[in-house]
């Protein structure tokens, strides 16, 4: 469980990124989180990272309670999470397999569970025949595949994936966000973050809209009026032009015929 | 999940990962090695500078003489006396007899218009030269010398010995404060390097810090580089000091005959070694150590952009 009670963040700076969140995540669940860029998104992701400190509230992210967490305890905290980044961050002097392994090698794993778990996590992924590529050889979906089964080969509780699909072709954006649910049906708690309000509605789960560092709306799959307002406000604000939109919005056969195994059932 | 312990394969992993740095970043590598290497070279050779000066500076010292006239009304056993006197002082090494003839001769060969010397008589005494063994009780061999019978008087440059002996500290304090700042800019440089060598790996560390690596993980590869670097510039330098040396004293022997062969080498070389050794090692662990704890007190791992 996840956990922000009365969390306000103030930087030194001044700026206040959020102010007096109260968000309460449960085991399993899969929740978006959808804001314009300054609403405070990234402030979230890095309290529950435990990147920053709140200025005042307590964050607790499965048992541990954040604001009392001791420095030499934060390394093994975040093992506890699996995280994906808009940029894939991949080593590109790495193959696919050693980008994945890397990820168990940075903390102690012993290469004969290394050598067993690599292909597993790819093959769940759907990349087993691309141990042995380099990064550079794959496309944008696939790129983010890999960095999913890197954040996975940890056996991550907690997937955090900061605007997986930013990067990636629209159709490719509906095939990341299903291996997100995927990994969802299998019991992790997922918590994405985007700005892309269309994949967010052709998905049926919780979203929460943060603007200007407040919670503006908490709520199911079918996001209220004023929620509406601020998933468009937050689209516009990114500038993304209109036609494309309707463009993307019109596009839902293509989704389908890409995802034969129908990963957006619950 | 999994807690890290500092198990054999995990120590391998991240010696290996040292090695791989130093690789993979072969353009940082060579610079800090060059850096270094000229830093440990010019140590070097400051040292084999010193070390020949002082060589030259105990040369000197023992060309250092005294001249004893003898009056000269003394008779040839009194003169033979005097030699045994002399030689019985303590810190005498040797007393060879010269007579006022020899002294003549040689006076006459330093002129070239001699001649007008040849109608002469001989003003010169007999003498004897006394040569000693340790120059800094030079004065009080010179006083005893004088308070023995039929010494006329003595000729020595007391002055240049205490000259050579303060020479000789100016050299040694000049030869340290070199050697010092060329530390200090070693160190300098190669925790720069290493700052750099981080910076251009800070996604590797970014994704490190994001699965979770302890901050001893993520330093261990770059101390290892840094270790590594001060090893192979170590042995690089001594073997060039080696090298540049020998050529250079060739040259310099056959050019300026004066100098001599200069000092051997060799004697020094694994001394040098073990210095630079354990001056790259330090230099690798301090300079990466200092620069990597900057690096990830100030590094975040959600912020990239200037990825």
């Amino acid at each position: 469980m996840i956990e922000f009670k009365d969390v306000t963040k103030k930087y030194d700076n001044g700026t206040t990124a959020l102010k007096d969140v109260n968000i309460s995540i449960e085991d399993g669940e899969f929740v978006f989180v959808v804001g314009s860029s300054g609403a405070g998104k990234s402030t979230f992701l890095k309290l529950m990272m435990r990147e920053e400190v709140p200025s005042k509230g307590t964050i607790t992210v499965d048992g541990v309670v954040l604001n009392k967490l001791r420095k030499r305890k934060i390394p093994y905290f975040r093992r506890k999470l699996g995280v994906v980044f808009q940029d894939f961050r991949l080593i590109p002097t790495m193959t696919v397999f050693d980008n994945v392994a890397f990820a168990m090698r940075v903390i102690g794993t012993r290469e004969k569970l290394i050598r067993k778990r690599v292909p597993y996590v790819l093959s769940l992924m759907g990349l087993p025949q691309k141990a042995r590529s380099m990064p550079n050889e794959l496309s944008g979906g696939e790129q983010q595949r890999v960095a999913l089964a890197r954040a996975l080969a940890n056996n991550a509780k907690i997937i955090i994936a900061d605007e997986p699909t930013g990067n990636v072709d629209p159709q490719m954006s509906y095939e990341i966000v299903d291996l997100l649910m995927k990994l969802n049906e299998n019991g992790a708690t997922v918590i994405m973050v985007t700005h892309e309000h269309e994949l967010v509605r052709q998905f049926d789960r919780r979203v929460i809209i943060l603007d200007k560092g407040n919670v503006v709306s908490d709520g199911g799959p079918l996001v209220s009026d004023i929620a509406t307002a601020h998933i468009n406000a937050a689209a516009e604000m990114n500038s993304a032009p209109v036609e494309e939109t309707i463009d993307f919005g019109a596009q839902p056969v293509a989704f389908e015929s890409f995802t034969p195994d129908g990963g957006d059932a619950q | 999940m999994k807690k890290s312990k500092s198990s054999g394969s995990s120590l391998g992993y991240l010696t290996k990962e040292g090695f791989r740095n130093l690789r993979v970043n072969k353009l940082m590598t060579f610079a800090s090695i060059t850096v270094l290497f000229s830093s440990m070279f010019l140590m070097g050779i400051a040292f084999m500078i010193y070390t020949n000066i002082e060589a030259m500076v105990a040369g000197i010292e023992q060309e250092n003489v005294i001249l004893v006239y003898i009056e000269d009304d003394t008779d040839a056993v009194e003169v033979v006396n005097l030699k045994t006197e002399i030689m019985n002082l303590p810190n005498v090494k040797s007393c060879d007899f010269k007579s006022k003839d020899e002294a003549f001769e040689e006076i006459k060969k330093e002129y070239d218009n001699a001649e007008y010397l040849d109608g002469l008589e001989n003003p010169l005494p007999d003498s004897y030269i006394v040569t000693v063994l340790d120059m800094t009780q030079f004065s009080q061999t010179v006083a005893q010398i004088k308070g023995l019978d039929n010494v006329m008087r003595t000729r020595e440059n007391s002055d240049l010995a205490s000259k050579l002996a303060s020479a000789k500290k100016a050299i040694s304090v000049v030869s340290l404060v070199i050697i010092a700042l060329l530390f200090i800019v070693s160190l300098f440089i190669i925790s720069n390097t290493v700052k750099i060598t981080m910076f251009s790996r800070r996604l590797e560390i970014s994704i490190m810090k994001s699965v979770g690596a302890t901050n001893r993980f993520i330093r261990w590869p770059f101390l290892v580089e840094g270790v590594l670097i001060g090893i192979i510039s170590g042995i690089i330098s001594t073997l060039a000091i080696w090298g540049v040396y020998t050529l250079g004293m060739r040259f310099l022997s056959r050019s300026f005959s004066i100098m001599g062969k200069g000092v051997d080498i060799t004697v020094y070389l694994p001394y040098l070694l073990g210095a630079f050794l354990i001056l790259g090692i330090f230099t690798g662990i301090f300079g990466s150590a200092t620069s990597i704890r900057k690096y990830l007190k100030e590094r975040k791992f959600v912020e990239l952009e200037d990825l």
